[in-house]
């Protein structure tokens, strides 16, 4: 990575200014450090809320409950005046800030737990809930009788202070740091925090788990298919996002002496959404941004116009502004202002632009736009692989009599398939004849009703996708389904998530090993895509990328999975003869260089006839006919379901 | 009938269309051929208004589409299909096909082309009852045609109708595009199959990164060097 010699300066600045700004806004007199660490608070919290919405496209609306968690899980414990038992003694802020952040991961694994199957609308819904549970629960459990008939065990119980809250909550103790009457070492504490938080974030983000969170968020189903497991990274994501606002809560808690359920509404929420989807959802620099602007125009700008405002309505002696309290309409500015970005910059301020990328210069010639595949660019770890897979049965998929029924109608009807280990195998038929439906009772998307698939000799019902494809099945789409606002490496990487071993600590401390790992990760991305014939278009977004670049962009995300099988869905639909052609030579030298076994389905007779070793033909779930090219050609029952009179004359121009 | 003068066409600054001049006359089959990323599409979209072109002027029987709004080009008698396979996945087949007659004045009329669309696609019969969604990819496009064919427009754009569809689907997309064509209906067609558009086509037009580099009559095409090597793959 090549470092822009400006940059390093441009950080000190910014670390400078944080650093000198308290002290110059207490020889001013601005007296806005209050303000600005709250906002600093909110930031965080909502750079924690930008790791569900933003990164892993988790809409939650009910965030400001793991707020309330935080902030409760700090007040009960470091509380010295309430008289639970659970209050006996304060415990230190600086304990207690750690349980906070477990505490709030914690619920978050709860609440994602029952939530993983949903997405979208419901998962929002469910979420909505949770917002509204949580400051009512904390409401109620201020009084708990528990009356088992005339058997008391627990009378009268506060266990959150209910309406009231908790008040007062401890402070964090420091020799010679006076937290009680200076707002600087809260500034500088929050300022430490949120740094901390920023840092993870950004290893996080730049990791496989980031990756992966960016997967599920743009295709939850290809995600799985390339390998993602989406229900522990989903839970990853809830987790974390829930442990930094157990960090924000904890310290919003101590800094603020006293904490109510009324602090943590259903508002909370949608400010701290409004702040992610204001600065630009996935983007630090655009999450913190946001969130600093919606606090100030809050905390200061709204304040000082309203002071401003009641003086001009004075001098000018209009009663309606001297009594103004601009405050009042702060939910009326907040929506004009997401409103205005919504329509003028929908990626948000900071956000990635989405601009389509510049087609082929018109200088370049038409013909050398598909290179052909070259031998020599194998890449070698490949052909390394290739060596691994030892023969353990000499069919490597092996489908029995698979049966899958969708209502009334029967999709699959006891097809037999076998992939002898190194072999094209073509599977054609009419369209809806089932054989996108047979690829994704192999792949795992879909269960069969009745039947055996055996692959290297194990049996594959009943796994998950990701867990097929770490056996070594990797597929493509019948309409591409890539990460399209994620760049063609990216897209490359995900697909070796699977074979990636980084967690959470090694993702954010970064060992040695990770490192290796990682730069490992890309050199690999960098060569399957030169392979493929995508070198230099690896930072494009997978969206800006022209039909033909994108279908073999899903090969190269298949390839990096490290498949011994490989599941080929229409791979040249919507390719002209050339790029066919070029397809089918890729498709081959696979198979020779690397031995990759290839389940091919295809309409384009040039292309399945060429290499196929064998050919099975599906109309309406049934095997109609299993055979060689050739035979399969002659066929009648073939010719007249599927192949008409007329591609003959196409075959033979 | 339709006439493209001079059309560049802009991505943000990305130019994807370089100054296209297009004829298509009534009751002509003509075809657009290209790679991936030409601007076949960009084409098609720019006559529908869904992208405005930047320069240059698109008329239609008289009519300027370029400052219309795409529902007003489309009521002008213009139909597109199967523009990546948009149907409605929630709707049933029927009413897709339904969805299709919107714009049309003749009630009447409407039952007889359904029984037609019915005719061309037996599988979209079978189906009528079904959520779009549901079916698979190769019955979506002949959805997606089918639709189209329902609105009887009086020019219609087919972009790549032939894609994923079976070797004997493909022979009855081409014959379809033929007999409609007979019927009255101008056809302006986008399509990877060269070999297929050529045959049925009166003209044809090649479109190279933005520009169109030959046009001629379909059979002259077909003859061509270019378009033997390029779009035929034959060496």
């Amino acid at each position: 990575m090549t470092v822009n010699a400006r940059r390093p300066l441009g950080w000190a600045a910014v670390v400078a200014a944080l650093i000198v700004y308290p002290f110059v806004d207490r020889v001013l007199g601005f007296q806005t450090v209050h303000a600005v660490s709250d906002g600093m608070i909110y930031v965080l919290l909502a750079l924690g809320l930008n790791i569900v919405v933003g990164y892993a496209g988790l809409l939650d609306l009910g965030y400001a409950a793991f707020f309330a968690i935080g902030a409760y899980s700090m007040g009960l414990l470091n509380s010295p005046v309430l008289g639970s038992p659970l209050y006996g003694y304060p415990w230190s802020f600086w304990v207690c800030i750690w349980i906070a952040a477990v505490v709030s991961a914690l619920l978050g694994v709860a609440i994602g737990a029952p939530t993983l199957r949903v997405r979208g609308d419901y998962l929002a819904i469910i979420t909505l809930g949770f917002g509204e549970i949580i400051p009512v629960a904390i409401r109620n459990l201020g009084d708990v009788t528990i009356e088992i008939g005339s058997w008391r065990p627990i009378e009268r119980l506060n266990l959150t202070g209910g309406e009231n809250g908790v008040n007062p909550v401890g402070r964090p103790q420091l020799p010679g740091v006076p937290f009680e009457t200076d707002p600087v070492p809260w500034y500088f504490l929050i300022l430490v925090i949120g740094a901390l938080s920023l840092w993870a974030m950004n290893r996080l983000r730049d990791s496989r788990l980031g990756r992966a969170w960016m997967a599920i968020r743009e295709d939850e189903t290809a995600a799985d298919c390339t390998g993602v497991n989406p229900i522990s990274t989903k839970l990853l994501a809830f987790a974390l996002g829930a442990s930094f606002s157990g960090f924000a809560g904890s310290v919003y808690a101590a800094k603020l002496q006293a904490i109510t359920p009324g602090a943590f509404e259903f508002q909370v929420s949608i400010m701290l959404l409004c702040m992610v989807v204001l600065g630009g959802a996935g983007s630090l620099k655009g999450v913190i941004l946001g969130g600093m602007l919606i606090t100030l125009f809050d905390r200061v700008v709204l304040t000082q116009t309203t002071f401003m405002v009641r003086a001009l309505g004075r001098t000018v002696g209009v009663p309606a502004l001297a009594t103004a309290d601009l405050t009042l309409w702060r939910w009326f500015f907040f929506g004009l202002g997401l409103v205005l970005v919504m329509l003028l910059r929908p990626e948000g301020l900071a956000g990635r632009r989405l601009r389509p990328a510049p087609v082929a210069d018109e200088a370049e010639d038409i013909l050398d736009v598909v290179p052909a595949p070259r031998v020599d660019a194998v890449p070698e770890w490949l052909r390394e692989r290739a060596q691994d897979g030892v023969a353990a049965a000499p069919a490597i998929l092996d489908v029995r009599s698979v049966t899958k029924r969708f209502g009334g109608v029967v999709a699959l009807n006891e097809v037999d398939l076998v992939v002898p280990r190194g072999a094209i195998i073509g599977l054609i038929g009419p369209n809806g004849a089932g054989k996108t439906t047979f690829f994704n009772v192999v792949t795992g998307l879909v269960r069969p009703d009745g039947g055996h698939i055996t692959f290297n000799g194990a049996s594959l019902v009943g796994l998950r996708p990701n867990a097929i494809v770490a056996r070594g099945i990797a597929r493509t789409f019948q309409s591409i389904r890539l990460f399209q606002n994620m760049t063609v490496l990216e897209n490359a990487l995900v697909g070796e998530h699977c074979r990636l071993t980084a967690t959470v600590p090694g993702a954010v401390l970064r060992p040695p090993a990770v490192i290796a790992e990682e730069t490992r990760a890309r050199a690999r991305a960098r060569e399957l895509l030169t392979f493929v014939g995508l070198g230099g278009k690896e930072n494009e977004l997978a969206r800006n990328l022209p039909y033909g670049d994108q279908r073999r962009l899903e090969i190269a995300r298949a390839l990096a999975t490290e498949p011994r099988l490989l599941l080929l869905d229409e791979p040249s639909a919507g390719m002209n003869p050339r790029e066919a052609q070029t397809l089918t030579e890729l498709i081959g030298l696979l198979r020779r260089e690397l031995a990759l076994s290839v389940l091919l389905i295809e309409h384009h007779m040039e292309v399945v006839m060429g290499i196929s070793d064998r050919i099975t033909v599906l109309d309406y779930g049934t095997r109609i006919a299993e055979g060689t090219p050739a035979a399969i050609q002659r066929d009648s029952r073939v010719i007249e379901a599927y192949l008409g009179t007329g591609y003959e004359q196409d075959l033979a121009g | 009938m339709l006439d493209l003068a001079d059309v560049s066409t802009y991505y943000g600054n990305i130019r994807a269309l370089r100054g296209i001049s297009l004829t298509v006359a009534a009751g002509e089959i003509v075809t657009l051929i290209g790679t991936n990323g030409a601007g076949k599409t960009t084409t098609l979209r720019t006559i529908l208004g869904t992208v405005r072109p930047h320069r240059g002027t698109v008329s239609f029987n008289g009519h300027r589409l370029d400052t219309l709004t795409t529902n007003r080009i489309v009521r002008l008698g213009i139909a597109q299909s199967p523009e990546g396979r948009r149907i409605f996945p929630r709707m049933t087949v029927l009413e897709n096909l339904e969805l299709g007659a919107f714009v049309r004045p003749d009630r009447e009329a409407i039952a007889p082309d359904l029984e037609r669309v019915f005719t061309l696609f037996p599988r979209l019969r079978e189906r009528s009852a079904q959520k779009g969604g549901t079916l698979s990819g190769g019955e979506q496009q002949m959805l997606a045609i089918g639709r189209a064919l329902m609105a009887r427009p009086a020019l219609l754009l087919l972009d790549e109708p032939s894609m994923g569809l079976s070797p004997i689907l493909v022979d009855t997309i081409f014959r379809i595009v033929e007999d409609i064509n007979r019927q009255g209906t101008t056809i302006l067609l986008v399509e990877q199959n060269a070999r297929m558009a050529l045959r049925v086509a009166h003209r044809g037009y090649v479109i190279q990164t933005g520009r169109i580099v030959l046009h001629d009559a379909a059979a002259a095409l077909l003859r061509s060097d270019l378009v033997r090597k390029t779009y035929l793959g034959e060496k």
